[in-house]
C-alpha cells in the first residue's frame, strides 16, 4: 500500500465502511466503558454471585417496557431507612420508628415484599423486637411482621451486632403467620370470610396491595406508608439499615433473569469479552493458516506435503471430544477455549489459501519476478501474498462473529468458562432456563442481537476495506 | 431485398459508472449468399452486434432498440419465444468466440451437433445421429468422428464441430466471431478455405467478425469498419481496401505488416476510447491527423454516401472540411 | 566471436507428466535446438503451437532448466550455476512477456512495478528514482510522473506492455526475450511497440529474441529468423532471405497461410497443408514435418532426421530435399 492516507481515504470513500466503523467505535466504546469500570473478577465476584442479587426481582423485564405499555408495570422498588423518624418511649420499650412511603401507580401487583435489615445493635440483654407495619392508601394498618433479633450469646460483650457481614432478609410475603393476620384483615375490612389457607392461595401481595372489587383484588393505587419499629430496651439501640424491597416486574435497564441478575450488567460485559475471543481467535488462525498456506503453496515439495497432512489430520480430528478432553485436564479457562478454536481453525484457512497460492503462482507476473532475480520470500511477500490478503482479511473478519458464536455453542454444552459472563451464556443460560418458550424475551432477544450486531460490525468493516486491498474495485479518479 | 437489414441498432450496458454504449446507432445489410465483415479493435462493439442480431443478451442491458429486419421479418418485433422458436439457429445461427473451448468436455461431440436437431425439429435420435454424420462429413472431419469427447480432437477439429453445430438446422445466415483468432496460421488457413467452400456451396450468408483486416479480405465481399461503437466505413472489400476514405481505415490498412510487400507497417498512436464516456463529436477525433479540432470535436459526423455504395462517418466527406 | 551475445547449443528440454501412479510421460517441448545472438540483433524465432519456441525462451533465460545442451552467455557457460550464483545473469538477461494483462502485479503502482528490479538488486533510492523516470521516458509514457501512480487495471493494454518494457530496462540488460509482446495488442498499436523495442535496441545495443507465431511482424522486426517445428529449428538465416526464398517445405506453408489485405483473396482457395502440428510426447519419426510435407520422400525422410546444411552464408536448414540438391550438386 503505498500511503496511509491514501489507504484512509479509499477506506472512508463508501458508506459501509462508516457504518462499520460506528458500529465499531460502539462496540469499542462499550467495551472501554466495562474494562474501565468493571472489575476483573466481576464473574466470580458478583455475577456468579447469588447473594449479590437476593434484592432483585425475578425475571424483570426492563424498565422501559412500561413506557411502551403505558405504565402498567410495576416498577422494582428497593426503599432504604437508616435514620428513624420518630424515637418514644412506650411501657417498658423505647420505640423507634422508620418509615418510608411508597407509591404504587401501576396495574399490577408486587411481585414479592422483603425486608432486609443490616447492622442492628443493641445494648440490653433482652433482644429488641422488630415489627413491620403497612398503611395502605385507605389509612388501614396491617401488621406484615414481628421479628425477633437473636439474643447474645455468652460469648458476647455489649454492643451487640447483628446482621453486619449477612443482613437478614425477611420475605414478608413466605411467612405462614401473615395468612392469620391477612384473614382478619380481609374479616374486618371488607366482611369477607376466607380461611388462612385461602388467602395464602390467593397471594398475600393481591391482599396487601389490593382492593376487593366485585369477587376480585384489584391494585390498590396510591400511598403507602411502610413503618420499621424497634423495641429497644436501651435508647442506644439501633437499626443500621433497614431495607424495604418491592419486588416489581420491571427492573433495570435490560431485566433480570431467573437469578434477578441485572442483565443490562451482564450484556455489558460481554462486549469486551466478545471482543477479545473474537479478536484473539481470528487473528492468530488466519495468521497462522495464510502463512502457512502460503508457504506451502509456493515452496512446495516436501514441506507441502507435511503441512498439507497436518491439515488433514486437524479437519478430520474430532474438535468436541478433544475440547472435553483438554478442559478436563486443565479446567474450563478461557485461554483453554481461544487455543482450541485457533488450533483447529486454521487448516481450513491454509487449505484454501495454499490452493490460491498455487493458482497465483501461474501468472506471469510471478515468472517475471523470478526472471527479475527475485528471492523466494520477497516473491511470497511482495506478490503473492497480496494476492490472498483480501480472502485472508475477509476470513478474519468473518470469523470473529463465528469464533464468538463457537464459543456460545461450547458454553451450551457447559465447556464454556462460567467465572465470565459471555453473551453466549447468557443465551444460554436463558435457553435452559426455557426462556423461549415462556416468553421471557429480555433475556434471550438482546444477547442474540448484540451477537447480531458484532457480526454486522465486523462484515461492513470488511465489506469498506475491500476497494483498499483490491485496486481494481477502486473508484476511478 | 436484402436477407438482412439493420437500422439504428443501439446496445447499451449498464455498469457501475454508467451505460457502456457498445452499439451506438448502427446502420448496415446483407444480400442474400453474401459475407459482410465487421472489422474492428478491442471494444469497438462488433461482437456485441452479434449478439443484438441473434438476441443473446447479457442481464445488464439498458438501451436495446433499433430495427433488423430478416427477410421482411422485424426481428426485434418478435417475442422471445418466437425468436427462439423460429429465428435462433433454425434461419440464423452463430459461432462465438472461443466456441471450441466451450464444448461440454463430458458429452460427445456427435451428441452436441446433434442436440438442437433433437430440441428444435424432434428428430429421434438415430436420424439426428445421421444427420450429425453428414454435417461431419460437410465441415470436412470423418463421420465417425461423432463418437469422440472434446479432449480428444484438436483445436482445427473443434472448431470444425462448432462450425457443425452452427450449420446443423441449415440457417440461411451465420455469423462468425473470430473464429480463427484461437487457431495456428496453418489450420486458420484450413478453416478459411472451408468457410469459403461451405459459403459456395450451400450459399451462405454469413458476417465475419475480425479484428484482422487482412484475414476479413479473405471471405468477405462486403466490409463494415468498427470504431468504438460506430461503423465508420462501409462498402464493398474493393472500395475499402483499395481506396478507404475514413483515416482510420486507412490506417488500419497500413497497419498491416504485409508479407509479399515492403510498405513499412504505421501504428495509431494512443488507444481506443472508454465506452462509458467516449470523446465528443466524432470518437477518432482524439487519434485522427485530419481533426480540425472544432467541428470533429463537437458533432458526430452522419454516415453519408460517397460515390454510390461507398459509406463513410467523417467530415472530410460531408461537407466544408477538405 | 567477442559480440556474440547468446548461444544455445542442441538445447533439449523435456517436461515430465505424470499420469497415474506408475506412468510418466515425456514432453520433448525443445529438441536438439541451436541458435545465437550478436549483441545489437534481433533475431525472430516463428512457430505454432507446440513448436517450442516459448520453452526456447525460457531456457535462454534459464526460467527453465535443460536437460541436455548448452547455454553460454557473454562467453560464459551458465547452463549448471545455481540460482545463487546467477544474480549477475539475471541483471542482464530479461524478459518482455506476452499476456500484459497478468503479467504486471495488479496490486503494484507503475512505480513500484518498475522499481521492483532496482530493489532486489540493491540499488539506493535516488538512483532508483532516476531509473525509473529514465524507462518511462524511454518508453514514451508521457508524463512519467503521472504514470507512476497509476495501477495496471487503469492503462490500456498497450500502455501495460510498455511498462513490462520499462521494467525489462532498468537493469540495464544486454539481452531479452521478447516472447509474443504484441500477439495480445490491438493491431494498429503493434508497430508502435515494436518500432519502440528497435530503436530502444539502437541506443542500448542489446541483443533481442523476438518469439512470435506472426512471421509478418517477424520481416519488420528481426535481422535474422528461425522457423521452429515440432521442437527443432528447420530454417534459419538472414529474414529478407529466408521469405524471399524459403528453403523448408513448411516455412513455404507459413508463408503461404498468411493473407495480406487483397481482396482478390476470397475467390482462391489458399494453398495449405492438411493435418495439424504433432504431438510433442509422441513425435513422428524421421522428418518431423514429413506426415504433412508434399515433397515427402519415402524411405529417407520418414525414417532419418535431416541434419542440418548450409544453402549460402547464414542461411541453414534441415531438409532431406537441400541434402540431396547439396549432394547432388556437390
Amino acid at each position: 500500500m503505498s500511503s496511509p492516507r491514501e489507504f484512509f481515504s479509499e477506506f472512508w470513500a463508501s458508506k459501509t465502511s462508516k457504518a462499520g466503523m460506528l458500529f465499531l467505535i460502539i462496540v469499542v466504546s462499550f467495551s472501554l466503558y466495562t474494562v474501565a469500570t468493571f472489575p476483573l473478577d466481576y464473574g466470580t465476584r458478583y455475577w456468579n454471585n447469588p447473594k449479590y442479587w437476593a434484592d432483585n426481582p425475578k425475571l424483570a423485564m426492563p424498565q422501559w417496557t412500561n413506557f411502551f405499555l403505558g405504565n402498567s408495570f410495576l416498577e422494582h422498588k428497593i426503599i432504604s431507612m437508616s435514620a428513624p423518624q420518630k424515637m418514644y418511649p412506650s411501657g417498658a420499650y423505647y420505640v423507634k420508628s422508620y418509615e418510608a412511603s411508597f407509591d404504587l401507580n401501576a396495574d399490577q401487583f408486587p411481585t414479592f415484599l422483603t425486608l432486609k435489615l443490616e447492622s442492628v445493635s443493641f445494648f440490653s440483654s433482652k433482644a429488641p423486637a422488630i415489627v413491620l407495619l403497612v398503611t395502605r392508601p385507605d389509612n388501614r394498618t396491617i401488621e406484615l411482621s414481628r421479628i425477633t433479633v437473636e439474643p447474645p450469646l455468652f460469648t458476647e460483650e455489649p454492643p451487640y451486632v447483628r446482621y453486619v457481614d449477612e443482613p437478614r432478609r425477611v420475605l414478608v410475603s413466605g411467612d405462614p403467620r401473615l395468612s392469620i393476620t391477612l384473614s382478619d384483615f380481609l374479616l374486618n375490612a371488607y366482611n369477607l370470610s376466607l380461611e388462612p389457607g385461602q388467602v395464602a392461595d390467593i397471594g398475600y401481595e393481591k391482599v396487601i396491595f389490593g382492593e376487593l372489587c366485585e369477587s376480585t383484588f384489584k391494585p390498590l393505587k396510591g400511598r403507602y406508608l411502610f413503618t420499621v419499629l424497634l423495641y429497644a430496651r436501651d435508647a442506644r439501640d439501633q437499626i443500621g439499615k433497614a431495607t424495604i424491597v418491592i419486588g416489581g416486574q420491571v427492573y433495570g435497564f435490560m431485566g433480570t433473569d431467573i437469578l434477578g441478575r441485572d442483565l443490562a450488567q451482564g450484556l455489558l460485559f460481554g462486549f469486551p469479552v466478545a471482543l477479545l475471543i473474537g479478536f484473539a481467535t481470528s487473528v492468530l488462525s488466519t495468521l497462522i493458516g495464510a502463512v502457512l498456506g502460503i508457504v506451502s503453496g509456493y515452496v512446495g515439495g516436501r514441506l507441502d506435503d507435511v503441512i498439507q497432512r497436518i491439515c488433514d489430520i486437524m479437519n478430520n480430528m474430532p474438535q468436541l471430544p478433544l475440547l472435553i478432553f483438554l478442559v478436563f485436564i486443565f479446567g474450563n479457562k478461557l485461554w483453554i477455549i481461544v487455543a482450541v478454536l485457533v488450533i483447529f481453525g486454521w487448516p481450513s484457512l491454509a487449505i484454501v489459501v495454499r490452493s490460491m497460492v498455487l493458482q497465483a503462482k501461474s501468472s506471469s507476473f510471478i515468472e517475471a519476478a523470478i526472471s527479475l532475480g527475485a528471492p523466494k520470500w520477497w516473491i511470497m511477500v511482495r506478490h503473492i501474498f497480496p494476492q490472498v490478503a483480501p480472502f485472508i482479511l475477509a476470513q478474519m473478519i468473518f470469523f470473529t462473529p463465528a469464533a464468538i458464536l463457537s464459543e456460545a455453542a461450547l458454553s451450551f454444552l457447559g465447556l464454556g468458562d462460567p467465572s465470565i459472563p459471555t453473551w453466549g451464556q447468557i443465551l444460554e443460560q436463558g435457553f435452559h432456563s426455557g426462556a423461549v418458550f415462556l416468553g421471557h424475551w429480555w433475556w434471550v432477544l438482546p444477547p442474540g442481537l448484540l451477537i447480531v450486531f458484532s457480526a454486522v460490525t465486523f462484515v461492513l468493516i470488511a465489506l469498506g476495506l475491500e476497494p483498499v486491498v483490491n485496486p481494481r474495485l477502486r473508484r476511478w479518479r | 431485398m436484402a436477407l438482412l437489414e439493420v437500422r439504428g441498432l443501439k446496445l447499451y450496458y449498464k455498469t457501475v459508472r454508467g451505460p457502456i454504449k457498445a452499439v451506438d446507432d448502427v446502420d448496415f445489410s446483407v444480400e442474400k449468399g453474401e459475407t459482410l465483415g465487421l472489422v474492428g479493435e478491442s471494444g469497438c462493439g462488433k461482437s456485441s452486434v452479434a449478439i443484438s442480431i441473434i438476441r443473446l443478451l447479457p442481464r445488464n442491458v439498458e438501451v436495446y432498440e433499433g430495427r433488423i429486419f430478416f427477410d421482411g421479418i422485424d426481428l426485434m418485433q418478435l417475442s422471445e419465444e418466437d425468436f427462439r422458436r423460429k429465428i435462433r439457429w433454425k434461419r440464423i445461427s452463430m459461432v462465438f468466440q472461443g466456441a471450441m473451448n466451450s464444448l461440454n468436455p463430458v458429452l460427445k461431440v456427435g451428441f452436441q451437433v446433434a442436440e438442437p436437431l433433437v430440441v428444435h425439429q424432434n428428430m429421434d435420435k438415430e436420424e439426428a445421429v445421421r444427420r450429425a454424420k453428414e454435417l461431419f462429413k460437410l465441415v470436412g472431419l470423418p463421420p465417425d468422428f461423432v463418437e469422440r469427447y472434446p479432449h480428444e480432437l484438436s483445436g482445427g477439429m473443434k472448431q470444425r464441430v462448432v462450425i457443425a453445430m452452427a450449420l446443423a438446422l441449415n440457417p440461411e445466415m451465420v455469423i462468425l466471431d473470430e473464429p480463427t483468432s484461437a487457431l495456428d496460421v496453418s489450420i486458420q488457413a484450413q478453416i478459411m478455405n472451408l468457410l469459403k467452400s461451405l459459403k459456395r456451396e450451400l450459399g451462405l450468408s454469413m458476417i465475419f467478425i475480425t479484428h484482422d483486416i487482412a484475414l476479413a479480405s479473405d471471405i468477405c465481399d462486403k466490409i463494415g469498419v468498427m470504431y468504438a461503437g460506430q461503423i465508420v466505413e462501409l462498402s464493398s472489400i474493393e472500395n475499402v481496401l483499395l481506396s478507404p476514405k475514413h483515416p482510420y481505415t486507412q490506417k488500419l490498412i497500413a497497419s498491416v505488416p504485409l508479407l509479399r510487400g515492403d510498405r513499412v507497417p504505421e501504428f495509431i498512436p494512443g488507444a481506443p476510447p472508454d465506452l462509458v464516456d467516449p470523446p465528443p463529436g466524432c470518437r477518432f477525433h482524439p487519434r485522427c491527423p485530419h481533426s480540425d479540432g472544432m467541428r470533429c470535436v463537437k458533432d458526430v459526423p452522419p454516415m453519408v454516401g460517397v460515390e454510390g455504395d461507398h459509406f463513410v462517418r467523417c467530415w472530410l466527406y460531408s461537407g466544408g472540411l477538405k | 566471436m567477442t559480440d556474440l551475445l547468446l548461444e544455445l547449443q542442441e538445447i533439449k528440454t523435456y517436461f515430465y507428466v505424470r499420469k497415474g501412479l506408475f506412468k510418466t510421460m515425456t514432453i520433448k517441448a525443445v529438441d536438439g535446438a541451436s541458435i545465437s545472438i550478436k549483441k545489437g540483433e534481433t533475431v525472430a524465432v516463428v512457430g505454432e503451437s507446440g513448436s517450442g519456441k516459448t520453452t526456447l525462451g525460457k531456457t535462454a533465460l534459464k526460467l527453465v532448466t535443460p536437460i541436455s545442451g548448452k547455454i553460454i552467455f557473454e562467453g560464459k557457460d551458465v547452463t549448471n550455476l545455481h540460482e545463487k550464483d546467477l544474480k549477475w545473469f539475471r541483471r542482464k538477461a530479461q524478459m518482455i512477456f506476452q499476456d500484459p494483462f497478468t503479467s504486471l502485479n495488479p496490486y503494484m503502482t507503475v512505480r513500484q512495478i518498475i522499481e521492483e528490479p532496482l530493489i532486489i538488486h540493491g540499488f539506493d533510492e535516488k538512483e532508483r528514482e532516476e531509473r525509473v523516470f529514465k524507462a518511462l521516458e524511454d518508453v514514451r509514457l508521457h508524463p512519467p510522473q503521472d504514470f507512476v501512480k497509476k495501477y495496471p487495471h487503469m492503462l490500456s493494454g498497450g500502455q501495460r506492455q510498455r511498462v513490462g518494457i520499462a521494467r525489462c530496462l532498468v537493469l540495464e540488460p544486454t539481452f531479452i526475450v521478447a516472447d509474443e509482446p504484441v500477439s495480445m495488442i490491438d493491431a494498429s498499436s503493434r508497430a508502435e511497440i515494436l518500432f519502440l523495442m528497435r530503436s530502444l535496441q539502437k541506443k542500448y545495443g542489446m541483443g533481442i529474441m523476438y518469439i512470435t507465431h506472426d512471421i509478418a511482424t517477424a520481416k519488420f522486426f528481426s535481422d535474422k529468423i528461425a522457423i521452429m517445428y515440432a521442437g527443432k529449428i528447420v530454417e534459419i538465416g538472414e529474414t529478407q532471405k529466408v521469405l524471399k526464398n524459403p528453403l523448408h517445405p513448411y516455412t513455404a506453408t507459413l508463408i503461404e497461410a498468411v493473407p495480406d489485405p487483397d481482396p482478390k483473396n476470397r475467390f482462391n482457395i489458399r494453398k495449405v497443408v492438411p493435418g495439424e502440428p504433432p504431438n510433442p510426447i509422441n513425435p513422428p519419426p524421421g522428418c518431423r514435418f514429413h506426415p504433412r510435407c508434399e515433397f515427402k520422400v519415402q524411405g529417407l525422410c520418414d525414417v532419418e532426421e535431416p541434419p542440418e546444411v548450409a544453402f549460402e552464408k547464414g542461411h541453414f536448414v534441415k531438409c532431406w530435399l537441400h541434402t540431396e540438391k547439396a549432394r547432388k550438386s556437390a
